[in-house]
């Protein structure tokens, strides 16, 4: 999953050794998150998204969308 | 892992240590009564199963560590060196069980299993560490 965590911490001029001390999880993590080998689990995503103070979908992007809400329109579902 | 600073890595290798010990002195207890004490029945039993007590406590303090383990990272890379041990030890004594039946390899005591594990555990870590690096 591609993500915006290196942008990010350069903005804040943090390593990641200092983003992985806030988040409390090593540096290999932070690395594996950034280049995007690793996926974090849902809880690790919140922590990331309350830490740059953003939501979720504004810092990971999905493979297929561009991380923006998913837009379903008006009457995609019928209510027979 | 072993040098690291993460707690419940520290508490996991001391805890590993003490288990190696415990078992190494118990495998020493158990060749010395048996074999130099002439020690029968029950007692040989009893002897003969003690250094697998260790044994069962480290995978016990295996299972503790991944649930102590806050990074989910460190959890997940250990869990998969952990597969990996279990995969090539399942594989490795496959073949030379088959080996032993149908070629002519020398036989070998099951008590090399577990070293084997965590031998194979061991050297699996950097290399699934590997896949991660940039």
């Amino acid at each position: 999953m591609k993500n915006r965590l290196r942008v990010l911490r350069a903005e804040r001029a943090w390593s990641q050794g200092e983003l992985a001390q806030r988040l409390e999880v090593s540096r290999q993590s932070v690395n594996a998150i950034e280049t995007g080998k690793y996926d974090p689990s849902l809880s690790l995503a919140f922590r990331l998204g309350r830490l740059f103070g953003m939501r979720i979908e504004e810092i990971f992007e999905d493979e297929e969308g561009t991380g923006t809400e998913v837009r379903v329109p008006v009457g995609a579902f019928r209510h027979d | 892992m072993w040098c690291s600073s993460n707690p419940a890595q520290k508490r996991y290798v001391t805890r590993m240590v003490w288990a190696a010990v415990f078992c190494v002195i118990f495998a020493a207890a158990a060749a010395i009564g048996i074999r130099h004490s002439h020690v029968s029945g029950v007692t040989s039993y009893f002897l003969a199963v003690l250094p697998a007590l260790p044994v069962a406590w480290s995978l016990v303090v295996t299972g503790a560590y991944l649930s102590e383990e806050k990074d989910e990272f460190q959890r997940n890379l250990y869990i998969q060196a952990l597969l990996c041990g279990i995969a090539v030890t399942l594989a490795v004594a496959t073949g030379w069980g088959n080996m032993e039946d149908f070629g002519r390899a020398p036989h070998l005591d099951l008590i090399w299993v577990c070293p084997m594990f965590w031998i194979f555990t061991v050297v699996s870590y950097p290399l699934v560490m590997r896949r991660y690096r940039s």
